[in-house]
């Protein structure tokens, strides 16, 4: 295969690209996916705070993560994701979210639940508090422990079911557990011998409610109340069925993005995206006339593949569109134009220093396609260096400019060497003018060799 | 062609770059860089279209919400006028619920605000994890730069480099911007972009010192830019044309972004040519080969 026909089968590649590309991400809005701060909704990165008891192992954080998994379910809200983000940390995105308040709450709460013995706690200050109603006395860590028997402590381990109601008498709201068939064997031999003594209901170390035993209770079913609203008592409903998180897990950031601020966001980042490329095409006509078509073909031809790499991303769900991405995407418009320019620049340059048009766009495009790739390297080390180290929404932007980078690469292999070759064949010559290129030198005597073209200094 | 001649007036170009250095430095150490809640722990809301909410009633409306001492400012996007509120809250829930009472207050919708709330301790790990992309992101660049041309390159580019952030944090240092890790990622981005235009202009001379006669190096190294100088300059005003639309109608988020990319495009553009490559030459003619050359040929 001679050097036109493999640009004519490039050109055509790209062709073939270019629709796909448009099959692929067109409608935009649809087929690429849009990240938390543009679709509006909550983003939380949740750390687990290692202890002395408990060391945050990857086997603690695979229960952590399937215990928030279920409790986002519990919330009813579509869509949410749960990633792991590093060693220790869950990143949770709940898109549209009316109530994150709510959401935090239920998604922060460690759960554990213990039914503990007011006798046997060995601060007496909090067994006079529990003794004297007070509401959510506080247990200090290592002064209580649950009640055990034959080995089955009464924790939130034991809890089968659970579900609201509204007590007729006291007409305050409780959470009614069903214990597990173990659970409800120890609670039954406990309250069969404790009539009388009082259990205080233990969540997360502050003291709910503290009932006294008036009878043996062994069918396993026990309500707690503890002055809850309704929304409270849904939320205890939610952590109790998802278990207790084996270790407590602090919000470490959240965002919380109204919904019509996110597309009022994307709306500017998309028009500053489309008037930064038209002033880009319009300069590049200006100064380069007949070749900045084939700069703008070269742009259009960029953004097209780009948007086809981000919708297949899209679609197997490994990208997501943040504002700093779209900043990233802003941002490798003017690389693209850099890497059209060198190649231009460089074409022009070798028809100035004696050769034809033919040989310069030959030779002009390969050095301009490897300094450009030079450029797109650094650049490139720049933002894998962010992508792969850094935390946070700037790993999206990192991510538009890594791929743009190599969308931009790919252009240049694809279509602009190529096409530039074909148009230097017929086309270009016949009207050097109109397609801005220079007269050559006239026979430069020892041009090869030397910096030819060059006025002395 | 053009002809400047750059490397005579070198010392211009130094002189000009002490000054915004000294100047940068100045200000960075007397006046300190403002950095966002993200660095430091706490929570930033932001309104984007504040009505006809008063700062005076916002202020209130946080205070009535049991916080102390709001950092109320005022924003502006594309004509809407809305209000950035900083306060020390680190707890996301008690954000939420304070944002919820002064969202009452002040009667906007709920969904106008946009919160963000940052634990103590995160602060310390980003900031920590932005200096680790930066000392990576230097150390790779180097090492790219020294074996596709040479250390002496490297290292003259790099100079370039780190002139043109501190004289970016500079600049937000004297107007008072806020730093947050997107001025961060935008100052990496920059690292990169600035020696692209080094790198073209270090391409040039490599390529022309494969045949050096009759010239000095510096001379040479004129001539390579001057021959280079109309594509960095479209190079620089095609990357600077989408990154001001961006500054100008992209939005908060975005113009994060525009700002620090814009100054350090701009500074990048001319640190190629009036530190990186004058550096190079200067250091370059000391070596015996090019120090003959200079001997024979300076002043021709």
């Amino acid at each position: 295969m001679d050097q036109k026909q493999q640009n004519v089968l490039l050109v055509v590649a790209t062709v073939v690209l270019l629709i796909a590309s448009w099959a692929l991400f067109w409608p935009p809005a649809e087929r690429i996916t849009q990240g938390l701060d543009i679709q509006g909704g909550l983003s939380v990165i949740l750390t687990a705070q290692e202890t002395s008891d408990t060391a945050v192992t990857a086997a603690v954080m695979d229960r952590a993560e399937l215990i928030v998994i279920n409790r986002v379910n519990g919330l009813g809200v579509k869509e949410a994701t749960v990633q792991r983000q590093g060693s220790s940390s869950l990143l949770i995105q709940i898109p549209g979210i009316d109530d994150p308040e709510e959401a935090l709450a239920v998604l922060g709460e460690t759960g554990r639940l213990e039914f503990v013995d007011v006798d046997s706690i060995t601060d007496s200050a909090t067994v006079a508090a529990i003794r004297a109603n007070e509401p959510d006395v506080e247990l200090t860590a290592g002064t209580y422990s649950p009640i055990s028997v034959d080995g089955v402590a009464l924790t939130g381990g034991v809890v089968r079911t659970a579900s609201v109601s509204q007590n007729p008498q006291t007409a305050e709201i409780e959470v009614n557990v069903s214990m597990t068939s173990d659970g409800a064997k120890a609670w039954g031999a406990y309250t069969t011998q404790s009539i009388g003594k009082q259990v205080a209901i233990v969540l997360d170390g502050v003291v709910k409610s503290a009932p006294v035993v008036r009878s043996a209770i062994t069918d396993g079913q026990t309500a707690i109340s503890g002055g809850f609203t309704a929304d409270e008592a849904k939320r205890l409903k939610t952590v109790l069925e998802t278990g207790a998180l084996p270790v407590s897990l602090v919000p470490e950031e959240s965002r919380v993005v109204g919904p019509t601020l996110g597309q009022d966001s994307l709306r500017q980042g998309v028009l500053a995206g489309l008037i930064g490329l038209g002033l880009v095409c319009l300069y590049v006509l200006v100064f380069y006339r007949g070749l900045g078509l084939l700069t703008v073909g070269a742009l259009v031809t960029f953004a097209s593949f780009f948007l086809g790499v981000l919708a297949v991303m899209s679609r197997v769900g490994v990208f997501a569109l943040t504002l700093p991405g779209i900043a990233g995407i802003v941002l490798t418009i003017g690389i693209a134009a850099d890497s059209s320019i060198l190649i231009l620049e460089r074409f022009r340059e070798e028809i100035r220093m004696g050769k034809t048009v033919r040989s310069a766009a030959n030779s002009g495009s390969k050095h301009g396609i490897f300094t450009s790739i030079d450029a797109d390297l650094v650049t490139l080390v720049s933002a894998a260096a962010l992508y792969f180290v850094a935390i946070g929404p700037v790993k999206g932007f990192a991510l538009t400019l890594m791929i743009g980078i190599l969308c931009d690469i790919g252009m240049m292999m694809l279509f602009k060497r190529p096409s530039l070759m074909l148009l230097a064949e017929s086309v270009i010559p016949k009207a050097p003018a109109l397609w801005g290129v220079p007269k050559p030198v006239e026979k430069a005597p020892s041009a090869k060799g030397s910096k030819g073209g060059v006025a002395g200094a | 062609m053009l002809n400047i001649d750059f490397m005579g007036n070198r010392k211009i170009m130094f002189a000009i770059s002490a000054v915004l250095l000294a100047v940068s430095i100045g200000s960075l150490a007397v006046l300190g860089l403002e950095f966002g809640v993200e660095f430091q722990g706490g929570t930033a809301i932001s309104v984007v279209d504040g009505g006809d909410v008063t700062t005076a009633q916002m202020t209130k409306a946080f205070e009535d919400a049991g916080i102390e001492a709001p950092n109320v400012q005022t924003t502006e996007a594309q004509g809407v006028a809305g209000f950035i509120i900083r306060t020390s809250e680190t707890d996301p829930k008690a954000a939420a619920a304070q944002v919820a009472e002064v969202a009452a207050a002040v009667k906007l919708p709920g969904d106008a605000f946009q919160v963000t709330t940052i634990g103590p301790g995160w602060g310390a790990n980003i900031t920590n994890r932005a200096l680790m992309a930066l000392a990576i992101s230097i150390a790779a660049i180097l090492l790219y730069v020294s074996v596709r041309f040479e250390y002496k390159m490297s290292l003259t580019a790099v100079v370039a480099v780190v002139h043109d952030i501190a004289i970016t944090l500079g600049i937000y240092a004297l107007a008072g911007y806020e730093v947050t890790p997107n001025t961060i990622a935008a100052l990496l981005t920059i690292l990169g972009y600035s020696l692209y235009d080094t790198i073209v202009v270090f391409h040039r001379i490599k390529e022309n010192t494969q045949h050096l006669q009759k010239q000095t190096f510096m001379q040479m190294a004129n001539e390579s830019i001057n021959e280079v100088i109309v594509r960095s300059m479209n190079t620089t005003i095609t990357s600077l044309i989408p990154v001001l639309v961006m500054l100008f109608f992209g939005g908060e988020t975005l113009r994060d972004f525009a700002l620090a990319l814009s100054i350090g495009l701009f500074v990048g553009a001319y640190s190629s040519i009036g530190v990186a490559a004058p550096l190079y030459a200067i250091w370059k003619e000391t070596e015996p080969k090019y120090a003959a050359l200079r001997k024979k040929y300076a002043g021709a």
